[in-house]
């Protein structure tokens, strides 16, 4: 075993490293997307105010520090408001696939069976559908709405944390101390949540802070296409779908809210796979 | 260097000391870790076609001085010192394309573990390939490409078709194999072996290491061999250097240093060694005392009982179309030891874990104190039964601490947490070890808190599946000296699996030999392991006694 006392001491140099500068820039824009979406309303009260005599005031106009809209709008305060709508529904999403993941990801990968079968076509049914596709005949069907798209990308997140949670339990089971758990006459639910599921935690936790980023990604896709949130919210999607036919007289209209997508999708990424790496770490021997 | 040069030497290997013999000389390594000095400065030689061996336990040393010699020292680590090959000198530390010209072709690495040390996804044809083209000059084609890769596949006596394999598709043994042919793709001048035999069977173990022997001799190739087995050592290196610490302790022949130790430090390895002490008495020698001829006392004792404890009737079990066991029948008396053995895949641990319900056999009676049991968990209690695992490593949840563990089994036994301070001085662990993580635990701390774990419901019966395989000899014997203790202060009846029949030799009262699924040979262990009657037993001991012959 001298090989994996090596492997122990070399880790100790490792994990003195500094987090790369890209990780604490993320942790920062993901903070301040925070705390705009949670004190938003009070930094701008009317952000959806119109004013036609503001009209297409182009950025650095005074006042109007990135300039206003077509309907006079201020892009600032518009895109500051569209904080809370930007990350609610993506942390929704997680949240809710997340618990779809760890209760029928375990109970799958642990039992096995014709449960597993079960929950393994559902899963395979539910990949099988496109994203945009499923979102427009929900639209269509139900009537286009934020908790009507976070319902529905929960469910078309939910596969992939289902897969990613029953690996990970496939895994574990299979180990030593989860059939010592067995020896001890524990019953299966005690085992799964409290013996197995623990070792599973960074998975879920690193797979929950990707899901974030690709929920905001579709949200903004289905806003800009007109599906995700009502005409006149708030909404960094509907911003770029309002800022097309404007993008030379305030690009800022654009552009804005485009980058923060962008950034913020790529933070979670990031945060995420730093995080994934560091629980990993500690949390295995 | 070239395959040329090795078959125009074949006396090499015969005659090391001929005076126009190259050498592989190495002089003042050493290895600086981020806290001091880890392995002190010493030299060797090795003389073509010799093999050194570097002996010591788990923590010496003896594995960081073989990554040095290849360049793979793990990140904060350092070495000092000078490679003097006969194709060039390499001063340490050495950079990066050094070592990409030298390691892999002149110098190459045989890891322990055949599980790990192959990629899964290549097939073994590929991996040995890779290693050949890496090494020759000029590029070449498929076809001679395959052709080498045969011709090395037949070198380690393997069939040309394992080519096409994936590592998984093969035995330990095997792919133990692949590594070899691997890593001697490229006639390099040192082999260095590190472990090569430890994660595989007694009986592989030999094979292993003979054909290597076999290999470095017809090349005309230095071998380095680490190992914490003295053992295995004798009779396959001429040089033997004893490692503590980071510090070279003992050095010279092998055979004098075997026979008469002069540091302390190699005569407490060579007594922690059950093949190397005394293979005759059947008892458990301890530096005590405690222990001596508790099997005579424990039989004693189990012919004073009433009944038998479990009693498993034709017990078989098929894996879908693959039958591993064909009606085993098994018997433990109380406060017996029973030792089962037989090679991986002869079915024995099937067995014991059929016996203790985490699988369910396909037909038979299991009947634990007179009452036959359904298969499975569902019908067994707690109090019944615990298993001990091979692997310390996974047998603990790692994210649960050590005094979490032990709770919750003292919990399901009814017994309060206060009990916790006891269990642990019953295996010997100090009080605080309550608040560690597995993971700071080293592998032989481990399994005491995994014997604890499975003791702190008050089992009749303790089922220890290649328990101590996974440990080094000196830990080995710590774990084995606290079971004969605990049999004997407990009163437990225990089920001991092992390849090791050295192991089962020093703790079992009586022993069942399993081959292919059924039961060879049984008996006292006394008499069916120092007069095997079946075939199959004499050749299992006769491999045992092979690897280590002290007689």
């Amino acid at each position: 075993m001298s090989s994996t006392e090596a492997i122990v001491l070399a880790k100790a140099p490792r994990s003195r490293r500094r987090h790369p500068v890209a990780v604490w820039v993320s942790i920062a824009l993901l903070g301040l997307v925070t705390f705009l979406a949670i004190f938003g309303n009070l930094i701008a009260p009317d952000a959806t105010a119109q004013s036609i005599l503001d009209s297409l005031l182009p950025p650095g106009s005074p006042g109007h520090l990135l300039g206003t809209d077509e309907l006079g709008r201020d892009v600032l305060a518009l895109t500051i408001a569209g904080a809370s709508s930007a990350l609610v529904g993506p942390v929704c999403v997680a949240l809710g696939s997340m618990l779809l993941g760890i209760l029928l990801g375990t109970v799958s990968g642990y039992l096995r069976g014709p449960i597993d079968f079960i929950i393994g076509r559902w899963t395979d049914l539910l990949f099988s559908l496109p994203l945009l596709l499923a979102a427009i005949v929900v639209a269509g069907v139900f009537g286009a709405g934020y908790w009507m798209t976070v319902l529905l990308l929960i469910l078309l997140f939910s596969p992939s944390d289902i897969r990613i949670v029953r690996a990970g339990v496939m895994e574990q089971a299979a180990r030593p101390f989860v059939e010592a758990a067995q020896m001890l006459s524990l019953s299966k639910a005690r085992i799964m949540f409290t013996q197995v599921l623990p070792n599973v935690s960074s998975l879920i936790i690193t797979n929950s802070m990707l899901n974030v980023a690709f929920a905001l990604v579709a949200f903004s896709s289905l806003s800009f296409l007109g599906v995700g949130v009502a005409p006149g919210t708030a909404d960094w999607g509907r911003q770029l779908t309002d800022g097309r036919s404007i993008m030379i007289d305030n690009p800022a209209a654009v552009l804005v809210p485009a980058l923060l997508i962008i950034g913020v999708a790529s933070a979670a990424n990031l945060v995420g796979d730093w995080l994934g790496q560091n629980l990993t770490r500690t949390g295995r021997s | 260097m070239t395959q040329l040069n090795a078959a125009n030497t074949p006396a090499a290997g015969a005659h090391p000391d001929t005076p126009t013999a190259a050498q592989v000389t190495v002089t003042g390594l050493a290895v600086d870790g981020p806290a001091g000095v880890v392995v002190e400065p010493f030299d060797f030689s090795i003389a073509p076609g010799e093999t050194l061996a570097l002996i010591g336990e788990s923590g010496s040393g003896k594995t960081l001085s073989a990554k040095a010699i290849a360049g793979l020292l793990p990140a904060g680590f350092t070495a000092r010192g000078g490679i003097e090959l006969t194709s060039a000198r390499i001063e340490l530390p050495a950079t990066d394309a050094v070592w990409r010209a030298t390691r892999g072709r002149r110098i190459s690495l045989l890891l322990q573990d055949p599980f790990t040390s192959l990629s899964p996804v290549h097939r073994c044809g590929a991996q040995i390939a890779m290693t050949i083209q890496a090494a020759s000059a000029t590029r070449l084609s498929k076809a001679e490409c395959a052709e080498l890769v045969t011709q090395r596949l037949a070198e380690v006596n393997l069939p040309a078709d394992v080519a096409r394999a994936y590592p998984h598709e093969l035995s330990g043994g095997m792919r133990q194999r692949v590594a070899i042919a691997a890593a001697l793709a490229t006639d390099p001048e040192l082999l260095i072996a590190d472990e090569p035999t430890t994660a595989l069977d007694a009986s592989n173990q030999g094979e292993i290491l003979d054909l290597l022997r076999g290999l470095q001799e017809n090349r005309g190739m230095a071998a380095l061999l680490i190992s914490h087995d003295l053992g295995m050592v004798r009779g396959r290196a001429e040089h033997v250097l004893v490692m503590r610490h980071g510090e070279i302790v003992e050095r010279g022949v092998t055979s004098s240093v075997l026979n008469a130790p002069s540091h302390p430090y190699t005569r407490a390895l060579i007594e922690a060694d059950p093949s190397l002490t005394d293979r005759s008495a059947g008892v458990v020698r301890t530096a005590s005392g405690v222990g001596v001829g508790v099997a005579g006392a424990a039989r004693d004792n189990a012919t004073g009982e009433t009944g038998d404890l479990v009693v498993a009737t034709d017990v078989t079990k098929s894996f879908g179309d693959k039958t591993v066991l064909h009606g085993v029948s098994v018997t433990v008396g109380r406060g017996e030891t029973v030792g089962i053995v037989g090679e991986s895949g002869s079915g024995k641990t099937t067995i014991a874990r059929c016996i203790a319900g985490l699988e369910y056999e396909s037909s038979g009676v299991i009947a634990f104190d007179g009452v036959a049991l359904a298969p499975g968990r569902a019908s067994r209690t707690p109090k019944q039964m615990q298993i001990v695992f091979q692997d310390p490593y996974s047998s603990l949840n790692p994210m649960i601490s050590v005094g979490r563990s032990l709770k919750l089994a003292l919990r399901v036994a009814g017994r309060p947490a206060s009990d916790l301070n006891g269990l642990l001085q019953l295996v010997e662990l100090p009080l605080e070890f309550a608040r560690k993580r597995p993971a700071e635990l080293s592998g032989g701390q481990r399994q005491r808190v995994a014997i604890a774990r499975a003791l702190a419901v008050q089992p009749e019966l303790l089922i220890c599946d290649e328990s101590v395989s996974a440990l080094d000899v000196s830990v080995q014997k710590q774990i084995l000296d606290l079971l004969a203790k605990l049999r004997v202060d407990l009163g437990l009846s225990i089920l001991f699996i092992s390849h090791d029949l050295a192991v089962v030799r020093q703790l079992a009262d009586r022993v069942y030999v399993l081959r292919h699924g059924d039961v060879v040979e049984s008996g006292p262990c006394h008499d069916v392991l120092n007069a095997p009657t079946h075939p199959y037993t004499q050749a299992l001991v006769a491999a045992s006694i092979h690897e280590a012959p002290t007689h």
